[in-house]
């Protein structure tokens, strides 16, 4: 126990502050830390060096190295500087490298030194050059700020979404501020900038004030000529300052309240300075580094010091400082609550004694009984074991957060219901932790820092393993390594499109939730479209395929994948693109070759472009259908007769070149009665056009102009069986009996008489039905016997001809009280048939 | 009479879950514009919305009037118009014509877009060039399936015929896989899939595509339903094109029933009003005689109507307490009972008056001549002097077609003649219904030296192209042989009678067309279920010229139950008949199956003909 406490360092009377090693770093340096541009990538990332040889004014005899190493001092890359002078290195929240030139160029790496973009600052910088620039973090991404030799700031929030917002110049800075940074307030970056005593916030959206009044920290002590160095802490909300009288001065960052203000007698400017807190603690303190000496400072009038023996850099991190030299990497940290109850000397807390009793028990002493009735009497158990469990995950060592987990896990033996959850969670987090921490990995996280960001680090096996360990659901973990993976395999240009293509293919299979075509819109994205293409193959939803293959002017394929998806709409779409981007006749060549299209297409004009229509079929030689076209526009657009006819000729000449005879004469028939009717109208009145051919005769005979319609149905060669039906049921309908009968002595009937036996009864006039009765044929006899109600005729007529389906007719014709005579004939008839 | 169902026989699904799902959505999106609100509505949503939702729920969430969606300026005066439409060009232009002419008289409205089922692109695209895409806003009713009956449900979509089967637009096919998917996600899985016909064949890839990108909603879940079967159309257009003798049928072709309920004009109710009646499994009497033979009808009735009155006349000898308790208890039964009672004895005469007026029996004789095959000249005589007599266009047509598919297509001189013949009586634009038919294959001319390889090796060459609907445009290429005398004598279509049919107890699925014919689409559906699959039916498949398009998909599912997999999901792409409907209850009722109904529409041979008839706008 006593041993454990020994690094820890009080900080006024409530916190303690310890730093251990992570690493022995790996790295072999040949150059002083001091002769490097460093960067860290916080949350436990990457380190970046670029020896710099612009600052000396040593000639460049060699083109500097840049150098990427894990937080163990693993190399990850390393590649030869052939760009221009780097003022500032840094890091983005996506672990991308960010190196800022001299002429304002930012230049953008990968975590493993593969370049990805550029861009630049602005004209304004190129012409100033860049004096300072840091790079910073917010909620929004990662951003650049830059100080040109202008004394001028520039500014950009988020380099993912580059947008430059130049700062208003602050009067009378004749040289460079002794000290700046950026700040978050109200959700944007500013920079706030230290002149002499004063310190400026310009805020380039306020019009009325543009550059605030110069700002005093309030209660900073007199005396006070310039500010040395300045920090603000992870979360913004802080700010240090640290000033010539070598006094630090702590307040929020709105420069609203004062915190506290230590005096640190070295007025030196230090190398660094750094906030050091930890997420929910009360205690604020920074970590301020000169060449020899690291010093903690917070509310408490005595600070902790350390000795560096080696050049340093402080990386801030969420929740502490690492602290790394050309041999070690520490981190610096307060003491979390749960271990500082737990290890603090002679601590009586409900985790300390639950510890202690484990140890006992290990020990097989009694005592370690007498510890546990201690907790229980308190009734302080769960509070214990959940102690223990948390302070578990504070610790860096194995060893020390197994034994904190097996009194954790003693305690709970002795608890009915303690859910197991927190316990077993700690446990998976840990072993992930310490998988990662492992020096081959190089990434020291601490709990609290860890939300998972191996991905970015091309460590897909374990990330993967760990996904699976935790059980996160597939489409959220595996799925999206993989993905990463083969988003980053699509990048590498030496491996052919073929090669590429299958590996992914074979590692990804089908598994849910991977997007083939994200990882095809990269490749795209990287220039190679025909691996894109090749990708996109394996996307099993086609409707997925098609925006990216628009986007590559592959519409034609996009064309086809879009039918394949069944999906109308995506189909249509991309006509519409295709219509935009060939000429017509391309267009409709395209269609033609893709039916579905064509009849997709098709049916849109038909209801919203008639005219493309037209074009479509007479594009397709299609004179079939370009005669329906204008068969249609005969009685649907067309109102002038003339037009009409027109409209027609041009449909029969289509049906002609179609081969199609039938139609074409029909329609010169139709030509034909559409003149003749409008002759009809306008010498008889009344209304004929659009009859029907057969409608047309009728109305003549009805009204009464039996020549014309005897003309006409020459003239049409209207078939006799028509003609009579038609003659008859217009006769009838006029009750011209007289005609009716003249006409059916005209000559024999095509149709037979029984139609009009039909007809007479229709209009109930059974005396005229009767007449035709007697000429009906023998095998209809019976039929009109029947019409006529002349049950007993008929039954003759059917017993003469011996038929028996006819007698059963007139039979069911019998109704019982007047034909009951002719019943019994007919049943005797039929029994007599039956004999014989 | 009325054959109960067996005991045994599996219950089915309560559908009525699909239409509280769309009820619900509904109701969101209406309260998406909130405040007061006027209502257009189009024509033919009207009748699927009643099902769904009263004027009264639609006043609750402040719907204040209601108009048809018809080519005419709006009164409105609300300040918000919301419409619901089927997702169709013409009210595309109609809504933009309205928001137009209030831009032009300086007034701004909200305004409100609801496609049912779905939008389409071309939609908005036509919105976007009438310049108002922007004023209006548009939202999805994804409401697809309303359950007409307990075992009967209808996308109501009675364009998806022509669109896809003349016109070979597929834009359907989504709406409908998304609504097999909604099935799948609400009665589980399907184990046994089985399908014919290309629509039929693309509706399951589509389905199973959607499946499988959301999967896990499906999985593991216990199948309600144990088999699908999916058939297109104009796998039997034939069964389609007969008419109907069964009840309901004869009740559809006669009144026209629409989204479930029936119109029954006065000659019907003996009043002088119409009457709205919902024919579905609540209406008692209904029930009973839906799936009867239309000459048991009567007899049926009578039948009931004195049980009715002997029930009356329990009332004579009974004391005070029990006419209490007879008044309280049965009495609104048996007045409800006889209500319904006088009405489809109304309507059977009314059927019966129209029926004899037009021969039937000539009519149906002639039909059935068609179908076995007979008296071909007289048949086509008859037809001739059906169209002399302008009898009536739509039954010209069926008759024509009828003749045609049952003969392969009709020998060029009648070909030429009857529609000749057609075009004097009914008006020369049916020269475009002819041309519709033909491409449909309905109608087509016999082409001589033809033969069936000759066209089978046209068909293959079509199927092996990748490219999904080749087929399509092919069908103006191609006239497709029907086969269906072949297919006839290999189904066994045409029972052998001999003596009387007794139609009272009927033996096979034939009785629903008299006993002279098995619905060719029933049969097959019969067939693949008893030997779970398409083995031992290549031939028929190979003339129903679906060679490649039979399917067959069995998923080995310990979990569904053996009630289940008695339960049969029939899915009818292009709409189904109520003879049909008919048909496959009775086998039901033989077998100890149940058989569910999706279709796209209900319809019969009237509606298909006018589906491919044209008209002068």
């Amino acid at each position: 126990m006593d041993c454990y406490t020994a690094n820890w360092n009080p900080l006024g009377d409530s916190a303690f502050y310890r730093k251990y090693e992570l690493y022995s770093m790996d790295w072999d340096l040949k150059e002083e830390l001091r002769d490097c541009l460093v960067a860290a990538a916080p949350y436990g990332g990457p380190i970046a060096l670029l020896r710099n040889p612009w600052r000396k004014e040593k000639p460049a005899s060699a083109r500097p190295v840049l150098e990427i190493y894990s937080a163990s001092g693993v190399p990850l890359a390393s590649l030869l500087w052939k760009s221009g002078p780097v003022v500032s290195l840094g890091w983005s929240a996506e672990e991308e490298l960010l190196c800022v030139q001299e002429d304002g160029v930012v230049l953008v790496y990968g975590l493993h030194g593969d370049f990805r973009r550029h861009f630049s600052m602005g004209n304004e910088v190129l012409q100033n050059r860049v004096l300072d620039a840091r790079i910073f973090h917010t909620e929004f991404g990662s951003g650049v700020a830059i100080l040109t030799g202008a004394h001028r700031f520039t500014l950009s929030a988020n380099v993912g979404d580059l947008k430059l917002r130049r700062m208003p110049e602050v009067p009378g800075l004749q040289s460079a501020p002794s000290c700046w940074t950026t700040v978050c307030q109200d959700r944007v970056a500013h920079i706030l900038l230290a002149v002499g005593p004063d310190l400026y916030l310009p805020r380039p959206f306020c019009l009325v004030f543009p550059l605030a009044l110069p700002q005093t920290p309030p209660g900073l002590a007199p005396g006070v000529s310039s500010f040395l160095q300045m920090a603000v802490s992870f979360t913004y909300r802080h700010l240090a300052l640290f000033t010539d009288t070598g006094y630090i001065w702590m307040g929020t960052a709105s420069l609203k309240e004062k915190l506290c203000e230590f005096n640190c007698n070295i007025r030196a400017p230090p190398k660094q300075m750094v906030w050091c807190s930890r997420p929910r603690s009360k205690e604020r303190a920074v970590v301020v580094a000169w060449e020899r000496r690291l010093m903690v400072v917070g509310d408490a009038p005595e600070s902790i010091q350390f000795v560096l023996d080696e050049d340093s850099y402080l990386v801030p991190e969420l929740d502490g400082v690492r602290v790394f030299s050309r041999s070690t990497h520490e981190f610096l940290h307060e003491v979390p609550v749960a271990s500082e109850e737990i290890f603090k000397i002679a601590s009586m807390a409900p985790g300390a004694l639950l510890l202690e009793a484990q140890k006992e028990y290990e020990k097989e002493s009694q005592k370690a009984d007498e510890y546990l009735r201690e907790i229980q009497e308190l009734g302080q158990l769960p509070q214990a074991v959940q102690q223990c469990i948390e302070a578990a995950g504070h610790e860096h060592w194995p060893d020390m957060q197994k034994s904190l987990l097996r009194a954790a896990s003693f305690g709970k033996c002795f608890l009915d219901r303690f859910p197991p959850d927190s316990f077993v969670r700690m446990c998976q987090d840990l072993r992930v932790l310490n998988a990662i921490r492992d020096y081959h990995i190089g990434i020291p996280l601490t709990y609290s820092q860890y939300p998972q960001v191996l991905v970015l680090r091309r460590l897909y096996p374990l990330a993967i393993q760990i996904c699976e360990y935790l059980r996160l659901p597939e489409v959220q973990g595996v799925s999206r390594i993989l993905a990463h993976w083969a988003c980053y395999k699509v990048q590498q240009k030496d491996v052919s499109d073929e090669d590429v293509a299958r590996a992914i293919n074979q590692k990804l299979g089908d598994t849910p939730g991977v997007s083939y075509s994200d990882i095809a819109a990269r490749a795209y994205g990287c220039g190679r479209t025909e691996l894109a293409i090749k990708l996109l193959e394996y996307e099993p939803r086609s409707g997925e395929q098609v925006p990216l293959l628009l986007k590559m002017k592959r519409s034609k394929l996009a064309l086809s994948k879009a039918i394949e998806s069944g999906d109308t709409d995506l189909v249509f779409t991309v006509l519409l693109h295709l219509k935009n981007e060939l000429n017509r006749g391309d267009f409709f060549m395209t269609l033609r070759n893709q039916p579905m299209a064509l009849s997709l297409y098709r049916q849109f004009c038909k209801h919203q472009e008639l005219e493309t229509l037209k074009d479509l079929y007479n594009q397709d030689d299609n004179h079939q259908e370009l005669g329906s076209f204008h068969i249609r526009a005969s009685y649907a657009a067309e109102e002038r007769i003339e037009g009409r006819v027109a409209a027609l000729q041009t449909a029969a000449d289509a049906f002609y070149k179609a081969k199609n005879e039938f139609a074409a004469k029909a329609t010169e028939d139709q030509m034909r009665l559409l003149r003749l009717q409008r002759r009809l109208e306008d010498e008889l009145g009344g209304q004929f056009l659009d009859l029907s051919l057969h409608d047309t005769v009728t109305t003549l005979i009805l009204s009464g102009q039996n020549k014309r319609a005897e003309q006409l149905a020459r003239d049409f060669r209207i078939p006799d069986k028509r003609l009579w039906w038609l003659k008859l049921t217009a006769l009838a309908d006029l009750e011209d009996w007289e005609e009716l009968e003249k006409f059916s002595k005209s000559k024999k009937s095509p149709i037979g008489y029984l139609p009009f036996v039909e007809i007479c009864m229709k209009q109930h006039n059974k005396y005229e039905a009767k007449k035709y009765a007697s000429r009906v044929g023998p095998e209809q006899k019976v039929k009109a016997l029947l019409l006529v109600g002349d049950v007993a005729q008929a039954a003759d007529v059917a017993i003469e001809h011996r038929n028996e389906a006819e007698m059963s007719l007139v039979l069911s014709h019998c109704t019982g009280s007047t034909d009951g005579a002719t019943a019994d004939k007919i049943q005797r008839a039929r029994a007599q048939a039956q004999k014989k | 009479m009325a054959f109960p169902h067996r005991p045994d026989a599996p219950e089915l699904p309560d559908f009525s879950m699909l239409k509280r799902l769309a009820r619900d959505q509904l109701i969101y999106l209406l309260e998406q514009l909130p405040g007061k609100k006027d209502l257009f509505i189009e024509a033919d949503l009207m009748s699927p919305l009643d099902r769904i939702a009263n004027v009264s729920i639609l006043k609750q969430h402040e719907v204040d009037k209601l108009y048809k969606v018809e080519n005419k300026p709006a009164l409105s005066s609300s300040e918000q118009l919301c419409f619901l439409v089927r997702p169709r060009i013409k009210n595309m232009r109609y809504i933009a014509s309205l928001v137009n002419a209030d831009k032009m008289a300086g007034r701004t409205r909200k305004y409100k877009v609801i496609f049912s089922p779905q939008k389409f692109y071309a939609c908005e695209m036509v919105l976007e060039e009438e310049g108002v895409y922007g004023d209006v806003s548009c939202d999805e009713w994804a409401f697809s399936l309303l359950p007409l009956d307990v075992d009967l449900l209808s996308m109501e979509l009675p364009e998806f015929f022509r669109d896809y089967f003349l016109e070979g637009d597929q834009r359907w096919i989504n709406t409908l896989a998304q609504a097999l998917h909604l099935l799948s996600t609400l009665y589980g899985p399907f184990p046994n899939c089985y399908g014919i016909g290309r629509c039929a064949k693309m509706s399951y890839e589509l389905w199973k595509r959607l499946e499988e990108e959301e999967d896990g909603e499906t999985k593991g879940r216990r199948p309600e339903i144990g088999h699908i079967f999916l058939l297109d159309r104009d796998v039997d257009f034939v069964t389609a094109l007969c008419s109907q003798v069964v009840y309901e049928g004869l009740v559809d072709d006669t009144f026209r029933i629409k989204c479930g309920s029936v119109d029954f004009g006065p000659e019907v109710t003996s009043s002088d009003k119409s009457l709205k009646v919902l024919l579905n499994a609540e209406d008692k009497v209904f029930n009973e005689i839906r799936n009867e033979h239309f000459s048991n009808v009567f007899g049926f009735l009578s039948q009931k109507a004195r049980n009715l009155q002997a029930q009356y006349d329990r009332r004579r000898g009974m004391d005070i307490k029990q006419m209490k308790n007879f008044v309280s208890q049965e009495l609104k039964g048996l007045k409800q009972e006889h209500r319904l009672l006088s009405l489809h004895i109304g309507a059977c005469e009314s059927i019966m008056k129209k029926k004899t007026k037009q021969d039937f029996q000539e009519l149906i004789k002639t039909e059935h001549a068609l179908l076995e095959g007979f008296n071909i000249r007289e048949s086509t005589n008859y037809i001739e002097e059906h169209i002399d007599r302008q009898v009536s266009p739509i039954e010209s047509l069926r008759l024509m077609c009828l003749l045609s598919i049952t003969e392969n297509g009709l020998i060029p001189k009648d070909y030429r003649s009857l529609k000749t013949q057609y075009l004097q009586s009914y008006g020369p634009e049916h020269l475009l219904t002819f041309f519709n038919l033909r491409r449909a294959g309905l109608l087509t001319e016999q082409a001589p030296g033809d033969t069936l390889t000759a066209v089978e090796s046209k068909v293959s060459k079509l199927v092996t192209d990748k490219a999904a609907g080749k087929i399509t445009d092919a069908f103006s290429s191609l006239a497709k042989r029907s086969n269906f005398r072949a297919i006839s004598k290999k189904l066994n279509l045409i029972p052998r009678v001999d003596g009387e049919y007794d139609l009272k107890v009927p033996r096979d699925m034939a009785y629903v067309f008299s006993g002279a014919y098995v619905p060719l689409s029933c049969r097959i559906i019969e067939q693949v279920l008893e030997r779970r699959g398409w083995q031992g039916l290549d031939e028929v498949v190979r003339l129903l010229n679906c060679s490649e398009l039979a399917f067959t998909d069995m998923t080995k599912d310990d979990k569904a139950s053996s009630e289940s997999l008695r339960l049969i999901l029939v899915v009818f792409l292009g709409g189904c008949t109520f003879s049909e409907i008919s048909a496959l209850r009775f086998l039901g009722r033989e077998k100890g199956y149940r058989f569910i109904f999706l279709t796209t529409a209900v319809t019969n041979s009237a509606r298909l003909m006018e589906a491919m008839s044209e008209v002068k706008a």
